[in-house]
């Protein structure tokens, strides 16, 4: 239940429909279903199986898990730095974006943006909002910065719980709540028609059809084939490090094929059936099929924050609706960023021995801190460059060294066993050969052609402003800091476990 | 929406939904 909730988050409803969007509707499935086979579901059982491996030696986060995996390797534990690096890095960034669900929903009830006319205005609402500019809603970032102390405060608790105290029993909850909410939602935009009787093709029909009317053409796009994969990673949690840490807590018994295929496939069922029911064919009714690209393309926000609350200003008890929409991405984010926290915490724990009470004070604090630059920059790019970072290049090399360490290192012959140790089911025999040659052949194909398509104008900052480089060049140091004081620390614990042998 | 793309949602829908059923009704009989 907490890896299904790890995984069920934004990525489903707000991150699934802007790709879509931005990369043609039906000329993304194709790519995507085939990621998900490839790549996604692989990736799961890889991480379930090698979480519980390191568990075993007491060890719940990648450094730790890595050294078991690879006892020759002295520098396999730094590679494991980026499973502790990512996750922190992407909840620096997800929190904030959390806390906007939670304002939205506060300001559907209070039906702050019900007289917003027009996708201009709402614009100029969300960018007052988040402090981009002064304007007739908003003078200062006062709302924005009460809404993410809140829900800091919120996912700070649920972490301090614990993982069977405080995230399973709010993801048997929200998990739940989630679900009916997305089928309220989903069953209003199925129903709506053709909104107007001027337009009858821009109905909810051609709407679902946009996205689901195949386009075989792109996949010669490897831009389409690199936004479909880095969909698929971050949309179930794999090449994270999160699902090592929580599969890190099971028994040798315990069946990680069920499990995986479980986690794996109630996230496709919030995102495929759900996610594309609600956004897509509702903007497509409203806004018609090339303002949908444009709107995708114009911010990774608008078609979440701008068109849909735009959608349910037009609709019959539209505040309800809203309130509903933005409940169900708040819910889903705070599934999703409690479990980001998990890796440092769990790191904290398992190699300095402290207690769960100072490893949660320890991570609050500098989380809290490390939060500030993307509240405070967002408007310099700070959020999309941490994305960048923890959110997709992150993803693609950890799980690419995940995936050559266990078919490569750890052995074929090995991890086969290892993954069927409690399991009912057997896996095709076909997976083997796919996670041994196909899935590393995928990530390193990925990461190749990012090199080679984006690789140099993103290192050299193309394309950002002149006045925003400094605020970019800041967050690069950080993040090299980040990195550095965390290889730094599992120096630190494994001299210590050496002199404890030792002695 | 035309009849592949009607095919391509049906066919994915129902894998979905049958695995995720399959697979919850497995979990629940295991608890």
């Amino acid at each position: 239940m907490a890896v299904a909730g790890s995984a069920i988050g934004l990525g489903n409803f707000l991150r699934f429909p802007v790709q879509a969007g931005q990369n043609g509707g039906g000329a993304f499935m194709i790519p995507y279903f085939i990621s998900i086979i490839l790549l996604g579901i692989p990736l799961m059982w890889i991480e379930w199986t090698i979480g519980r491996f390191g568990g075993g030696f007491g060890h719940g986060t990648a450094p730790g898990i890595f050294h078991n995996m690879w006892t020759k390797n002295r520098f396999i534990k730094y590679f494991g730095v980026i499973g502790i690096f990512g996750p922190l890095v992407i909840f620096i960034y997800y929190t904030y974006i959390e806390s906007w669900t939670l304002a939205y929903a506060f300001f559907s009830l209070t039906e702050k943006y019900g007289q917003v006319a027009g996708q201009d205005t709402m614009v100029s609402l969300l960018k007052g909002f988040q402090g981009l500019e002064k304007n007739q809603f908003f003078s200062d970032m006062r709302y924005a910065y009460v809404f993410f102390l809140i829900t800091f405060c919120v996912n700070t608790w649920i972490i301090y719980k614990g993982i069977s105290g405080g995230i399973e029993k709010i993801c048997k909850i929200a998990l739940p709540v989630l679900f009916i909410f997305g089928v309220i939602l989903a069953i209003r935009v199925l129903t709506l028609g053709a909104p107007d009787p001027l337009k009858p093709d821009w109905n909810i029909l051609n709407g679902l059809g946009w996205l689901w009317n195949p386009d075989f053409s792109s996949l010669k796009d490897a831009k389409v084939w690199l936004a479909a994969a880095g969909q698929v990673l971050f949309t179930l949690s794999v090449g994270i490090g999160v699902i090592l840490t929580y599969a890190s807590y099971l028994k040798k018994t315990d069946d990680i094929v069920l499990s995986g295929l479980t986690a794996a496939s109630t996230n496709e069922f919030a995102e495929v059936i759900l996610g594309s029911s609600i956004i897509i064919p509702a903007a497509f009714a409203f806004f018609g099929p090339v303002d949908i690209t444009n709107i995708a393309k114009s911010g990774a926000f608008n078609l979440g924050f701008v068109t849909m609350p735009l959608i349910f200003d037009k609709v019959s008890l539209g505040a309800f609706f809203g309130c509903l929409w933005f409940l169900l991405l708040f819910l889903a984010g705070i599934t999703s960023s409690i479990s980001l926290a998990q890796p440092a915490v769990t790191f904290l724990e398992d190699e300095f021995n402290i207690s769960k009470k100072k490893a949660v004070i320890i991570f609050g604090a500098a989380s809290f801190i490390l939060c500030q630059p993307a509240i405070f920059f967002l408007k310099n790019g700070v959020v999309n460059e941490l994305d960048f970072w923890g959110g997709t290049f992150c993803l693609v090399l950890f799980a690419a060294v995940e995936v050559i360490l266990f078919g490569w290192i750890f052995g074929m012959e090995k991890a086969w066993e290892e993954i069927h140790h409690g399991a009912d089911m057997k896996l095709p025999r076909v997976y083997k050969f796919i996670m041994k040659y196909i899935t590393p052949l995928f990530l390193i194909f990925i990461l190749i052609a990012w090199f080679y398509q984006q690789a140099i104008p993103i290192l050299f900052m193309r394309g950002i402003e002149q006045s925003d480089k400094p605020y970019i060049l800041g967050i690069r140091l950080m993040l090299l800091g980040i990195f550095f004081t965390l290889a730094v620390l599992v120096k630190i614990a494994w001299q210590k476990r050496k002199t404890k042998v030792k002695t | 929406m035309n009849t592949s793309g009607w095919l391509f949602l049906i066919t994915s829908w129902g894998i979905i939904i049958t695995l995720a059923v399959y697979c919850f009704s497995k979990v629940l009989s295991k608890k």
